[in-house]
């Protein structure tokens, strides 16, 4: 360990190169030399780049650990967390209006990056080794590992930087290879457009966070983290937004008080769009579901574990910010709170088992919000730590539930139909158990880590009040934490009762796979396994994942079930609290718990097991008790609701034919533009000016070899007869013209040319000289004639006048009688006649 | 006695027009040829003819001995192209080669 730490001080941990290459060398190798390795080589590629930078990271952040606290002390911030810094390279210089602001490619590990690195990379590794199983038939087996690889990288990139530049770099990174990886069977149109929506929708949050880093840039000068955070003050300002000062509108845009809007509010709410679009929040949520369209390996992975938690990080990392603002954070409250009741509401109705997931997903991230958005940092990022467990665990459950159900009934979209489950318990144990353990996670049974996790963020939802010092800020009511603690408690309700109706309806029962429940706009996939109607199957029964599936699921299980340990604030278990308390202590200086919220806590823990009784108790009571009857009684009584549910409210629709619409409208608009003026009447103007030009010089192009040499030759004569013919021509000098009255005529030089000069009315005469310039003296508003003769060697003569006047800024060189001669009266006219030699 | 160099260039001058229009009135390729070797010549007359004014140095004539060899590659290109137009065309008629019309 001391060796280590000499090998790599805190200021220069160039270990995290070692950490960022091996996935990215993974992914390389996979993806240029993939075909060639074969899958054996693939997989050994893969999973041990992955797997080594796990090790490395278990490294690092056993160094984090036993790290001497005062290590950063020094630099003169009492509680600096301990952080380990690698700064690559120099990237670029922006000009932040006041100052040159430095961008470096860092890299560093803190307490919360390095938690999250470990979860990237183990979850991650543990996925990795799923899908060699899972993956196994796919022809694209080496390009899919060469995606995950470079997710991981990406996420590890997005993690561990030390500004938002170099976030914003993993941020986009991992966007790519969700989409690329949604997309993976691109083949079918619904899968390639299902990556496209998520990319695109992606870039509206991404689009906020760009907007966030040019106001940090501008108004605190610098995207570093340890920067910003050290600075963070300076950032409570006001600064009025409406109207722009110093333009120029008609009164009635003026308001009679100008709108003003605190710094903090305004950077903290771009962020959170750019949260919303990676976290799948209202109202940007819409991607995630369709993400599902990905192997379920990767929807554990990116759409579960890691990547669509990267705006609680965000959230997380730039706390500081957020703290300044109660608005922000009421919004980023308000916002997961709703979030998680409406996506725990269109889960109760779907039938798709990774479709139920993903909801639950965009629900839980819901709940992360309301943690961080309650000022509760540590829990809220705790939540992401065991969601990463229990719903990785789930979506790989489901992963291997389709495995088997695939193997029965080959159909895709059937085989994740939870109406063909059912009974699955008695033939997939493992899978069974550890989907349990993971359903009770979530739905937040008593001693299992989501039931901690997600108490504890609804009781810092209710506890938590954000203060500001700042004076005319926004400030949440009282009610505020309650109403969000509310709600979220019915999100919690609903959350247990579908986690467990998908439970039941997936592994209780009977097997109902030999009969076929086919999805309503069935299409006979494949054509070679042609099932008709409820025509019953015999086939052989769906049977476990091999060990590389199940050993994974294990894993998430114990963690899903056991994680608590570190964080269960009832049971004064705080490890991991005390340990990120550095990386949120400035943060939680504006945080306060309300008078007598503390003596709630035990209470509040038993409406928490309520919760779960409610909702699982319910499931059961409608699942099996009743083998479902209150459920289609309920769809028989409102048959309106319930399509309009399992239409997931129409939000699709409303997008499509709202926002959608305009831009199909501005496109068809363009097109017309482009059809009409462009193409019609700007190109055609254009190619018939071409063409009647052509069709001039093809005239010329006879194709005789003569015509070509006689007009060679006429050019040749041409040239010799300019040359032979001597050009009188001068350059006046006038640049002391209207102080001195001075001014040089130099002749332009030819080959044997001799001149004579004149001025005035006198012709030049005597003889020709070498003499090629001319200088005169000219008084007030006097216009004189300066003549010149140039001859060349052959005699021939060539005459010029040139009639310069000093103009004195009166105008009188133009007013003034007319000169005589007749010459014209502007500076350096010249009439010129040519000789013949 | 001296020949004055005027004779010279005057001689020159009557080749090289003598040439040159022999290139541009002539139909056949061969005869074209030999106009355009004629052209050359008058200009290696005038070279070696300025020459003898300037005893001193011999670019002239050594220019004069570079156009006779570019004259001979000259010829070489244009018989092989002469004789690779008549096994096309069957013609050495200078106005049949008009595939570059248009």
């Amino acid at each position: 360990m001391e060796q280590l730490r000499t090998q790599f001080p805190t200021d220069d941990f160039s270990l995290i190169a070692l950490v960022l290459l091996l996935p990215l060398v993974g992914a390389f190798v996979c993806g240029v030399f993939g075909k060639r390795l074969g899958k054996q080589g693939v997989r050994t590629m893969a999973l041990s780049a992955v797997g080594g930078s796990f090790i490395l990271c278990l490294v690092a952040f056993a160094m984090l650990v036993g790290a001497p606290h005062d290590a950063h002390g020094a630099a003169g911030h009492a509680h600096a967390a301990t952080r380990f810094t690698w700064n690559a390279w120099r990237w670029f210089t922006i000009d932040g209006g006041t100052s040159l602001v430095p961008i470096d490619v860092a890299f560093s590990i803190d307490p919360l990056s390095g938690v999250m690195m470990l979860v990237v990379t183990g979850v991650g590794f543990l996925i990795h080794l799923y899908s060699s199983s899972y993956m196994e038939k796919d022809p694209g087996y080496y390009r899919f590992f060469a995606y995950l690889n470079l997710f991981v990288f990406s996420m590890l990139v997005l993690i561990l930087g030390d500004n938002l530049a170099v976030l914003f770099v993993g941020w986009e990174g991992v966007g790519l290879c969700s989409y690329l990886l949604i997309g993976f069977w691109f083949s079918e149109d619904k899968k390639a457009s299902a990556g496209k929506k998520a990319f695109i929708t992606n870039r509206i949050g991404d689009f906020g966070l760009l907007v966030a880093m040019a106001m940090l840039v501008y108004y605190a000068g610098s995207l570093q983290f340890s920067t910003l955070e050290r600075s963070h003050a300076s950032l409570a300002q006001m600064r009025t937004l409406w109207p722009i000062p110093g333009l120029e509108l008609p009164a009635f845009l003026m308001p009679s008080e100008p709108f003003r809007a605190s710094v903090p509010t305004l950077v903290a709410l771009a962020l959170f769009v750019g949260c919303m679009g990676k976290s799948a929040q209202m109202p940007l949520y819409v991607w995630l579901p369709d993400a599902m369209a990905g192997p379920t390996p990767v929807s554990a992975l990116i759409h579960a574990a890691t990547m669509v938690t990267a705006g609680i990080y965000l959230v997380a990392r730039t706390s500081f910010i957020f703290a300044l603002s109660p608005f922000a954070m009421a919004v980023v409250a308000g916002t997961g709170a709703v979030t998680a009741v409406f996506a725990a509401s269109i889960a109760f109705a779907q039938t798709d088992l990774k479709k139920v997931l993903a909801y639950s997903t965009v629900s839980q991230l819901g709940y992360m919000f309301v943690g961080v958005g309650s000022g509760a940092f540590a829990a809220g990022f705790f939540h992401v730590l065991t969601h990463a467990f229990f719903k990785g665990c789930l979506f790989l459950c489901a992963g291997s539930v389709i495995h088997a159900m695939h193997h029965v009934i080959h159909d895709e979209e059937g085989s994740q139909d939870m109406r063909n489950m059912g009974g699955l318990r008695k033939h997939m144990p493992i899978t069974h158990a550890t989907f349990l353990v993971s359903c009770l996670a979530i739905a937040g049974c008593p001693f299992t880590s989501g039931f901690f996790s997600k108490d504890e963020v609804l009781f810092k939802a209710f506890a938590n009040q954000i203060q500001t010092t700042q004076k005319g800020l926004w400030v949440a009511p009282a009610w505020y934490g309650q109403a969000i603690y509310a709600v979220g408690v019915v999100g919690a309700v609903c959350t247990a009762f579908y986690m467990f109706r998908a439970y039941f309806l997936t592994f209780w029962g009977d097997f109902r796979g030999w009969k076929i429940v086919k999805a309503a706009k069935s299409h006979g996939h494949d054509g070679h396994h042609e099932h008709h109607g409820d025509e019953p199957l015999e086939g052989e029964a769906p049977h476990e994942s091999p060990w590389q599936m199940t050993l994974p699921l294990g894993v998430l299980a114990v963690f899903a079930a056991l994680f608590w340990v570190v964080y269960a604030e009832p049971l004064h278990l705080t490890a991991l609290e005390r340990f990120w308390h550095p990386v949120f202590a400035t943060a939680s200086t504006h945080i306060v718990e309300r008078a007598g919220a503390h003596a709630m806590m035990f209470p509040l823990l038993g409406v928490g097991a309520a919760i779960f009784l409610a909702g699982s108790g319910g499931a059961y009571y409608v699942y099996v008790l009743q083998g479902g009857k209150p459920a289609a009684a309920f769809v028989a009584a409102a048959p309106g609701l319930h399509r309009i549910v399992r239409d997931k409210w129409r939000v699709d629709e409303f997008y499509d034919a709202t926002i959608l619409g305009f831009i199909d409208a501005m496109g068809e608009t363009a097109v017309a533009m482009d059809k009409w003026l462009i193409d019609g009447v700007i190109a055609r103007l254009t190619s018939g000016i071409v063409q009647l030009l052509g069709a001039l010089l093809r005239l010329l192009q006879t194709g005789r070899v003569q015509v070509y040499a006689a007009s060679m030759v006429l050019g040749v004569a041409g040239i010799g007869w300019f040359v032979l013919t001597p050009h009188a021509s001068a350059e006046l000098d006038t640049a002391r013209l209207r102080s001195s009255g001075d001014v040089t005529l130099t002749a332009a030089p030819g080959h044997g040319y001799s001149y004579r000069w004149a001025e005035g009315d006198a012709a030049p005469s005597g003889d020709f000289t070498t003499n090629a310039s001319f200088t005169t003296k000219l008084d007030r508003c006097e216009t004189r004639q300066v003549h010149l003769e140039v001859r060349n060697v052959f005699g021939g003569i060539s005459k010029t006048t040139y009639t310069p006047c000093r103009e004195m800024g009166n105008d009188c060189c133009t007013k003034g009688p007319a000169p005589a001669g007749g010459a014209k009266r502007a500076i350096g006219d010249a009439t010129t006649e040519g000789g013949a030699p | 006695m001296t020949v004055p160099i005027s004779m010279f260039l005057v001689l020159a001058a009557a080749l090289f027009a003598t040439g040159a229009m022999g290139f541009l009135l002539r139909r056949n390729l061969l005869v074209l040829l030999m106009s355009i070797e004629l052209m050359l010549n008058a200009v290696n007359l005038t070279l070696v003819a300025f020459n003898r004014i300037h005893p001193a140095n011999h670019a002239g004539q050594i220019l004069a001995f570079f156009v006779i060899a570019i004259a001979a590659a000259e010829a070489a290109v244009g018989l092989a192209i002469v004789l690779a137009f008549f096994r096309l065309r069957g013609s050495v008629r200078s106005d049949e080669a008009t595939a570059l019309k248009n």
